[in-house]
């Protein structure tokens, strides 16, 4: 079994060849491990080595014992977490701290002997009398240690030459691990760029706050923390939890609760927010908290927390905290957290800025149609108004119903284009209408005066519009009706025969005197008059057909008497639509009798 | 080296099985975790079907199954749930990825057992990392004490 040393083995000429090709391997290798069989390969070539052991300590203690012995090609290794870790559990914790290699050679007395642990047992087995051993830092919380294990007690200056070149095979792994570290730093800015990047592209995936959030802090997780927490501030500056991701399904619905409704956790956020920079707390700043080892429950891993203000345009809009289990902070570093929050927090300012401003052009549009329709008896009036495009703007249809004196005013239109500009002319059309119509004027001379004070405007915007003037008669009412520019209206009888009543028209607000000639019909008990703007018959399917073709049978359907049917006649439209982007307006009235 | 052993085969968080039909995803995996965890035994299928049995079957059980969701056949989350249907399993960490972030495909997960779901970005430092991060976890959580009070931890700082 014994390996038959070669007669040059052990010259110092040999060593130096051989120390020239671990160095030569160590600059080549990406891992420390990976040159670990050419060591031992080296010093089992040493005279007398019985057996050859190493050990590696990180910050969480032992990470794996490895033994080589003569005539085996490769060492054997056990991860510290192997099932058949075989070495009990009592190591050295810690190995020398600063400085170089500490070299100490002695007689082997027995497996358990303290001073050699972990390597004991390995020398006991390849019955080893005498050990040289070196234990060496690699880097902060990176230690290694190496013993040759002889099958005789050294002559003194053996045992000294022994040393010194275990010493050597330190210095070249210590330098081997430097290099892996500069490249391991070079990797994580790499990594750290490309996580930037894929969170910038998930925020403008979405402009919904919380799920963009929701998915910022799935991303984070695992690769910048273990757990990752969005606040908002609410109103009245508390902190409101939006979205929280942890490594382990089973400690989610913890953190969820934590930051949902922990005083401490509550109390350190509104310290951090109001932090210029990343707050670190740690060890006793977790103290009285959730996290940390006192804590109990599942926050008892948690090594560190970091809270980054959210800060947009000068206003701090929430936190971002991780939660750390090892003292490795992954890809995190104060610059990176800076860049993330600040891109989120813009994500979120911008998001809320595009809802606040939905809000604000509902609201307006609202203004611009009219609350309730009036009560009219003898007639049952029924109005939709369909809202085609989600973009921010305010459409221009507008319609509005007045019942003044004996007579009731019914009255629809459409400004061209979207936005403030035209939100500002529908007001000014509906309002000029209203006013004239309320006053008693006949349809044609108001849409007149409306077309003039348009013009007079000098209005950069088409208006179209349609009145219709009911005035009770001996069998029904009598419809006045004049058009500018309007889709003409369609009369259901109660027969339902559907026909179309002729309002032709000028436009408003492009030739200043313009007159229009009113068109009269008897609407009987039954009938009904329905009214609508071009986002209806312009409403477009699939095979490119427009819902004008089907109008009138659609009208016929559901323009008699009875719920709501201007609301069925637009979601006819809408349902039919697969393009088009124009809103609808639908404006019905139906005749029951007489007032 | 806990005294109260849950159902369950004994998990050796030293293996990791890889269940992934991608040779280029088995690629990047296998490169990435011989990187970070260079002792970590690395074991590789492509296909769901007949695992479970053969898993349950073994003597020793890896300590982590890292599971592609997006696979033909069976697919990821049948397999998810025939695992976490077999006790004898109960005790091996499931690490789940995709390309998703979507919260509502997080949630079923979570809710079908996996123990850690994960986002597989395209750049490979960044899944790199990921997976180290997940695989230290399970790895240290293995190793931590599981209620305070019963020991310190080794490293003295």
């Amino acid at each position: 079994m014994k390996q038959a040393a070669s007669p040059s083995s052990g010259t110092p000429d040999d060593w130096w060849r051989s120390l020239h090709k671990l160095w030569r391997a160590a600059l080549d290798v990406q891992d420390v491990t990976a040159v670990a069989s050419l060591v031992y390969r080296v010093l089992l070539q040493r005279p007398g080595t019985a057996v050859v052991v190493g050990a590696r300590w990180g910050e969480q203690g032992l990470t794996y014992v490895r033994c080589a012995r003569p005539g085996q090609d490769e060492p054997t290794t056990w991860p510290a977490l192997s099932a058949q870790w075989p070495f009990g559990t009592h190591h050295p914790a810690v190995l020398p701290g600063a400085g170089g290699p500490q070299v100490r050679s002695h007689a082997f007395a027995r497996p358990g002997d303290a001073a050699l642990a972990p390597a004991g047992q390995l020398l006991a087995r390849a019955h080893a009398r005498w050990a040289v051993a070196c234990l060496f830092p690699l880097a902060d919380g990176d230690s290694a240690g190496l013993w040759v294990g002889l099958d005789h007690e050294p002559a003194g200056a053996q045992a000294q030459l022994l040393g010194d070149q275990l010493s050597q095979i330190a210095d070249v792994l210590s330098a081997s691990n430097r290099r892996i570290l500069e490249a391991r730093l070079h990797e994580r800015r790499q990594a750290r760029d490309a996580f930037l990047a894929e969170a910038s592209l998930q925020m403008d995936a979405s402009l919904d706050v919380a799920e963009t959030l929701h998915r910022v802090a799935r991303l984070a997780v695992p690769a910048v923390a273990e757990g990752c927490v969005v606040h908002l501030f609410g109103p009245g500056g508390l902190p409101r939890s939006v979205a929280t991701a942890h490594v382990a399904a089973t400690a989610q619905s913890w953190l969820a609760q934590v930051a949902h409704d922990d005083a401490w956790l509550r109390a350190q956020l509104q310290r951090g927010a109001e932090h210029p920079e990343v707050r670190t707390l740690r060890d006793a700043d977790l103290a009285g908290g959730p996290f940390g080892p006192d804590a109990a429950g599942q926050g008892a891993t948690v090594r560190a927390l970091s809270i980054t203000p959210l800060r947009a345009r000068g206003r701090t809009l929430g936190t971002l905290t991780f939660l750390y289990g090892g003292d490795d902070t992954g890809l995190t570093d104060q610059r990176m957290l800076a860049d993330l929050s600040g891109r989120a927090a813009l994500a979120i300012d911008t998001t809320t800025l595009y809802e606040q401003r939905r809000r604000h052009v509902q609201l307006l549009q609202k203004h611009l149609l009219p609350r309730a329709l009036p009560a009219a008896p003898g007639l049952e009036l029924s109005a939709a108004y369909d809202v085609g495009d989600t973009s921010l703007d305010v459409g221009g249809d507008f319609y509005d119903a007045v019942a003044a004196k004996d007579r009731v005013v019914l009255f629809i239109g459409d400004v061209c284009g979207r936005g403030a500009e035209a939100a500002a002319f529908t007001g000014l059309a509906r309002h000029t209408l209203r006013t004239l119509l309320e006053d008693g004027m006949a349809p044609a001379p108001a849409l007149s005066r409306l077309n003039r004070a348009l013009t007079g405007e000098g209005a950069s915007r088409f208006v179209t519009a349609l009145v219709v003037v009911l005035t009770p008669a001996a069998d029904g009412w009598d419809a006045e009706i004049a058009g500018a520019g309007h889709p003409w209206p369609l009369v259901r009888r109660a027969d339902g025969r559907v026909e179309q009543i002729p309002a032709p028209g000028m436009l408003l607000g492009v030739v200043p005197e313009t007159a229009y000639e009113p068109t009269r019909i008897r609407l009987a008990a039954g009938d009904s008059v329905v009214m609508f703007t071009d986002g209806l018959t312009e409403a477009r399917s699939a095979d490119g057909t427009h819902f004008e073709e089907h109008l009138p049978a659609a009208v016929a359907q559901y323009a008699a008497r009875g719920e709501s049917p201007a609301a069925r006649l637009a979601a006819a439209a809408s349902a039919f639509r697969t393009s088009g982007d124009d809103d609808t307006a639908v404006l019905i009235a139906s005749v029951k009798g007489q007032p | 080296m806990n005294q109260n052993h849950p159902p369950g085969k004994q998990p050796d968080m030293g293996r990791l099985l890889v269940v992934e039909d991608s040779e280029e995803d088995a690629e990047a995996v296998q490169r990435a975790l011989s990187q970070t965890h260079p002792l970590l035994r690395l074991e590789f299928v492509t296909r769901g079907e007949g695992l479970v049995e053969r898993l349950a079957d073994a003597d020793e059980v890896p300590g982590i199954i890292l599971l592609d969701l997006n696979m033909p056949g069976i697919g990821g989350h049948a397999l998810l749930e025939t695992i976490r249907a077999r006790p004898e399993l109960a005790r091996v960490k499931v690490v789940v990825f995709t390309s998703s972030t979507a919260p509502a495909e997080v949630d079923a997960c979570y809710a079908a057992g996996a123990d850690t779901y994960i986002y597989k970005p395209l750049n490979f430092e960044l899944f790199r990392t990921v997976l180290k991060g997940a695989v230290d976890y399970w790895q240290q959580s293995g190793r931590q004490p599981p209620s305070p009070g019963s020991g310190p931890s080794p490293s003295v700082k």
